[in-house]
């Protein structure tokens, strides 16, 4: 790594006049193997070495990234920085950091098997497995995408507060696409597994039982299936449904950059504002956290990326509307410290504020319990299709593998019950949280440059009562 | 060292191992954001990037890197891991080859301004202008961003071809508020920067923001819908990914199976140009180095060919046309072909729908089939008797994309140029009017 060109950029910033300067260096390695209906498409291997910096000069918020890892080059583009926000300041918003302690650590996610001790031949070995076990099954699966992913990176942030972070973090990611088609209809399924570790957690996912399971289904509800009733019904949430509603609807609305309107542009703004802190949203057995000292989660990280400690924050709490996710700048606007929540992607983006790992807590009941109390409903397993408004109000979920429950029973397979429903009217709904927790792995899109960022998002099953579908 | 030498160092390199195609680029670029919310800049940014791009095929095994980090050291360590890595790659059966050239390459018009390359810190003096003309057009706040990038990649390959481009590119967008429920989005793009007028964009926005206030719920139910340019865009977007070859493959198109066939109504006509004068992603070569072309997609209806790179196109007995992506095939510049209407005529032939301005978050049921919803965001307006009435709020597109282009029942005759978040592929687009749009709204 380049720690000296880091802590030098930092330094060269505040001779040429910043008041606040920060680097982060990322160096990354990659690897990628591509399985497409039973065909080795392609492998590959990525290597990222950069440093990105903020700027802060007479309250004006300049970044800049490169790759020339070349001290004549850094000296220039800082100089270009200042110069911009120099320019810019007349029309800035005025930008201010919470006050916050100084850290400086070291740590390292730990790997069972190292990614560099697996060769590729391993790693592709696991998708042919996923891929025979899917012919054996002898469902027609006309559409059969697998891949599967790992990366190294090694972090390196230091500020002029005093800050000096180094993070090294293993990932590793296996995504999939799968149509299954019976007679003359298809069905398909889209989703990924991704932890912080070591191979050990590819071995551990068991992909060829994932994959297997996911078109038994498939083919299932496509054969058996029955339309969803139309009356006002209850429904029981699985944690892969339960996980992207909090997401939605309980994690990004909570961020406190949309809030102030910073991401009004693309991302969005948010229904909540300031002054909604300590009202209700949900049913008192609504509890909402993000936290990214899950160990081994898609969303761990000890420090943000400007340096603040990681903390568990409760985004609703019995119901209530308890905290927001901030950075430093967010924190100040509201007057209070910030809570660990700016990453960014890659080291050629701006951290903004985003969510890690975010999910809805246990609650006492077992998943059988909340169906023996439903009359009529769907149990929606987990789902394809789904939205929600920039405001994160309006949300749509379309249930892939789902059942009906009658009297208590898981009946036949439904095809495609279609929640749509407003954000309050959900979290007013839920009258039961069971025990059962699973978390997943997903990209979750923020920022301009877009700034896809791996997350956990989860919970336990929910009943959802008294609601009527969509069409 | 220069990146032509850098590039026929590994050229040789791994022709030498025993590669059987190898394709090596060199991208450079500088680029810069000015991203604002509330009337006011939050950041300025600056980018300078030089990334190494390699393709290889050896005995049909497959392997691609992409390095951001560039020396001769890093270079030479790159090719060992290469010949390492390909040695237990598995073969693909399907891999039938790159383009052969030497190729001669025509320019592309207006891609290139100084302008741009020497723009610097004066980006600011637009941002301001265009955040002054929304003000003064009645918007009471504005968020967006204004970037600029100059690029230049060189292009060497096993099959004699070496090229170099060089572009500039201006995007810019901008989002008026008049209250939280009151919004227009308006983007733009250009190779020249004095084809872009961001304070047009502004007013526009502006004006259209304006008359979003107080926005009642909207009713689910079948509507005709005059889809300005930016979500039609969005829709085409979606279209031009399924046209690729390889989505094909992967079962992410509802276009399998249909060259040949009517999958659009009649008026529709859509075509696919690299080498699009001031088009944002024209280029003189794609990523095989074939030159670029333009494509007709879509003729009356009918769908013509899917995007393929040469490798593709071989397997489905066709030639390339030239939108190498070196996995996957995919669209450049799409145009939809204007037709004879003014946004006004296209109101006139409505009598009950609905005329809706941006679209966010579209996600498919099943690319196979193409089902869909999306979410209309910002001002979304009822047209009644075909005039513009109320402002409305809280509804969803849930709709099937080739039924939905088989509605179309009139086209505008004044294109415009959109890129965007939701929109990546530049789409030059008139507003169209859609006939029989499911929309459905949370159910109470």
């Amino acid at each position: 790594m380049f720690k000296d060109l880091a802590d030098f950029a930092v330094k060269y910033a505040l001779k040429k006049g910043a008041d606040y300067s920060e680097a982060r260096l990322e160096s990354t390695t990659s690897n990628s193997f591509i399985l497409k209906n039973g065909i080795a498409e392609a492998s590959g291997f990525d290597k990222i070495n950069g440093l990105g910096m903020r700027i802060i000069k007479n309250k004006t918020l300049g970044f800049a990234s490169t790759n020339h890892m070349d001290k004549e080059k850094i000296k220039k583009l800082i100089q270009n920085t200042i110069n911009t926000t120099e320019k810019a300041s007349h029309l800035r918003e005025e930008i201010n950091l919470s006050e916050e302690k100084a850290n400086k650590d070291r740590y390292r996610v730990k790997q069972k098997i190292n990614l560099n001790d697996v060769g590729p031949e391993e790693k592709i070995k696991l998708l042919f497995n996923a891929e025979k076990e899917l012919i054996n099954t002898k469902i027609n699966i006309p559409s059969r995408y697998l891949s599967l992913s790992d990366s190294i990176t090694t972090e390196y942030l230091t500020n002029s507060d005093g800050t000096n972070i180094l993070a090294t973090v293993p990932k590793v990611t296996f995504f999939y696409l799968l149509t299954v088609e019976h007679d003359g209809k298809t069905s398909q399924r889209i989703w990924q597994y991704g932890q912080t570790g070591g191979f050990e957690f590819v071995k551990k996912w068991d992909i060829p039982s994932i994959v297997v399971n996911e078109v038994k289904a498939l083919q299932n509800n496509l054969k058996f299936g029955i339309k969803p009733p139309k009356q006002a019904l209850d429904i029981v949430a699985a944690p892969q449904v339960v996980g992207i509603m909090v997401h939605e609807s309980g994690g990004h609305p909570y961020e406190a950059d949309r809030i102030i309107g910073r991401e009004g542009a693309q991302a969005g703004e948010s229904f909540i504002t300031k002054e909604m802190l300590g009202t209700r949203i949900g049913n008192e057995v609504v509890n909402v956290v993000d936290d990214p000292l899950l160990e081994n989660s898609y969303g761990f990280y000890k420090y943000d990326n400007e340096g603040v400690k990681a903390r568990r924050k409760y985004l609703i709490k019995e119901g209530i509307i308890n905290e927001f996710l901030h950075n430093r700048e967010t924190a100040y606007c509201m007057g209070i410290k910030s809570n660990g929540s700016s990453r960014s992607v890659n080291y050629d983006r701006e951290s903004i504020v985003r969510m890690s790992n975010t999910f809805m807590l246990p609650g006492n009941h077992t998943e059988e319990e909340l169906i023996k109390d439903v009359k009529l409903g769907i149990y929606m397993k987990n789902f394809m299709e789904w939205n929600i408004d920039d405001k994160r109000i309006n949300q749509k979920y379309v249930g892939a593998e789902s059942y009906l429950i009658k009297n208590g029973e898981i009946k036949e397979p439904v095809i495609k019950p279609v929640i749509e429903i407003t954000t309050p009217q959900l979290y007013k709904s839920i009258d039961a949280v069971a025990k059962n927790m699973e978390y997943h792995a997903g990209n979750c899109g923020k920022g301009e440059p877009m700034q896809p960022i791996p997350v956990w998002f989860g919970g336990p099953s929910i009943r959802i009562r008294k609601i009527r579908l969509g069409n | 060292m220069e990146p032509e030498e850098i590039s026929s160092h590994v050229l040789n390199k791994l022709l030498k191992a025993g590669a059987d195609d190898v394709i090596v680029s060199v991208s450079k670029q500088e680029s810069s954001q000015i991203k604002y919310s509330n009337n006011l800049i939050n950041t300025t940014k600056t980018w300078e990037n030089i990334d190494l791009g390699i393709f290889m095929a050896l005995k049909k095994k497959i392997v691609l890197t992409n390095i951001k980090e560039f020396s001769l050291s890093a270079t030479d360590d790159v090719v060992n891991k290469l010949l390492k890595f390909v040695k237990s790659a598995s073969p693909n059966s399907e891999y039938a080859g790159i383009a052969k050239g030497p190729f001669s390459y025509k320019g592309v018009e207006d891609s290139y301004d100084k302008k741009i390359a020497s723009l610097g810190n004066n980006s600011i003096d637009y941002v301001e202008k265009a955040i002054n003309k929304a003000l003064a057009s009645g918007a009471k706040r504005t968020a967006g961003v204004f970037e600029n990038s100059v690029n230049n990649i060189s292009l060497l390959t096993s099959n004699d071809i070496k090229a170099t481009d060089k572009g500039t590119h201006s995007y810019f967008s901008i989002r008026a508020f008049n209250s939280k429920y009151a919004s227009c989005q308006k983007v733009g793009f250009s190779r020249m920067i004095d084809l872009l007028d961001v304070e047009n964009l502004a007013e526009q926005a502006a004006l259209i923001s304006k008359q979003s206030l107080n926005p009642e719920h909207g009713k689910f139910g079948k509507f005709d819908v005059v889809f300005e340019t930016l979500p039609f865009a969005n829709i085409i977007d979606n279209l031009g990914m399924a046209m690729s070859a390889f989505s094909v493959e992967a079962g992410l198109s509802c276009l399998k199976d249909m060259v040949g066939k009517q999958v659009a109504n009649k008026k529709i006509t859509i075509i696919d140009d690299g080498m699009l004068k001031n088009g944002f992603n024209s280029s003189k070569f794609d990523a095989e180095g074939a030159p670029t072309q333009r494509n007709i997609m879509i003729d009356k209806g009918i769908f013509k060919t899917y995007l393929h790179n040469t490798s593709t196109a071989k397997r489905f007995n066709t030639k390339t046309t030239a939108n190498a992506g070196l996995l996957s095939p995919s669209p450049t510049n799409l145009i939809v072909e204007k037709g004879n209407f003014s946004k006004q005529e296209l109101f006139e032939q409505v009598k009950n729908g609905l005329y809706i301005t941006n679209l966010w978050y579209t996600r498919f049921q099943n690319y196979n089939t193409g089902d869909f919803s999306t979410i209309p965001r910002d001002g979304i307006f009822i047209i009644k008797n075909g005039k513009i009435g109320k402002p409305i709020k809280g509804i969803r597109i849930s709709e099937n994309i080739l039924t939905l282009l088989k509605n179309v029942a009139a086209i505008g005759n004044k294109p415009e140029r959109v890129i965007g978040w939701e929109v990546e592929t530049p789409v030059v687009t008139p507003a169209v009017l859609v006939k029989d749009v499911n929309i459905t709204r949370p159910v109470d």
